[in-house]
């Protein structure tokens, strides 16, 4: 975590870490409802449903991580200094584990919504 | 960019209704054929949803996140002197959504308040501007 010295030598935009982690809750809390769909018609039961969940979140975020945060990460500064490491987030997101994991607690709810209602309309 | 994303999320939505009614043909068969074995007395298969169902939904669900991801809106960097480079060298540019109009939180130029400070004023400057505009002005009006 950034010192106070550190914030005040290089501050940050309120802005944009709103509007970055708006951003990410939106497409996880979306997607979370989905992966209840799938799981819903798969029929999962107790630990492989909160499994699969666990394992499909972290794929999204992965995907996401991929397609919006690393091209401008690693391509964007010219100077090899400035580059960005694999899975460094930097440069749009306050903490790297809020980033990763922030969006298990985000979209569980909505997941087993979807999920027991899925399971009950496809197993009737 | 936004009608690739899109296209791609509606695919995924149409292979992934295909999938739930499937599955939901596939239960109803199976308690039908239990209900039938009943009176024939023959032992009742494991209902267990085929491989087949399980991929289409598998595969319609990775082709729905990949259209999500690929709709989100960009990224904006969070250091300051990183977001206000961007904001010098791409004005607006750098900050169009994904419907490709600029965005409403958009500030612009956040040293427009130190730039255009009285104290930097050049006010001789333009004062002979001014001058000569207005006899400019008046060349022309004779």
């Amino acid at each position: 975590m950034p010192t106070e010295k550190e914030l005040q030598i290089s501050p940050l935009v309120p802005d944009s870490i709103l509007h970055n982690s708006r951003t990410l809750v939106n497409l996880q809390s979306l997607t979370a409802s989905l992966f209840g769909v799938v799981a819903g018609i798969l029929g999962l039961e107790s630990y492989s449903g909160f499994l699969f969940y666990l394992a499909f979140s972290l794929l999204t975020t992965a995907l996401f991580y991929f397609v919006r945060v690393a091209p401008a990460s690693s391509f964007a500064s010219s100077t090899p200094a400035q580059k960005a490491g694999l899975f460094d987030t930097s440069r749009y997101f306050h903490s790297p584990i809020a980033f990763w994991t922030g969006g298990l607690g985000n979209g569980l709810a909505g997941y087993i919504l979807t999920w027991t209602l899925f399971y009950g309309l496809v197993r009737a | 960019m936004t009608w690739v994303s899109k296209s791609i999320t509606v695919v995924g939505g149409v292979l992934l209704a295909h999938a739930c009614y499937s599955a939901q043909e596939h239960s109803s068969l199976q308690s039908f054929k239990a209900a039938a074995s009943t009176l024939t007395s023959s032992p009742p298969t494991a209902a267990s949803l085929p491989i087949d169902i399980a991929i289409e939904t598998i595969v319609a669900l990775l082709v729905i996140i990949f259209g999500l991801v690929l709709g989100t809106r960009p990224m904006r960097p969070i250091q300051w002197h990183v977001w206000a480079g961007k904001v010098e060298r791409e004005g607006e540019e750098g900050f169009l959504d994904s419907e490709g109009e600029v965005n409403r939180d958009y500030v612009g130029n956040p040293f427009r308040s130190l730039e255009t400070r009285p104290g930097f004023i050049d006010i001789r400057k333009q004062r002979k501007e001014f001058a000569a505009w207005v006899k400019s002005g008046s060349g022309q009006a004779s």
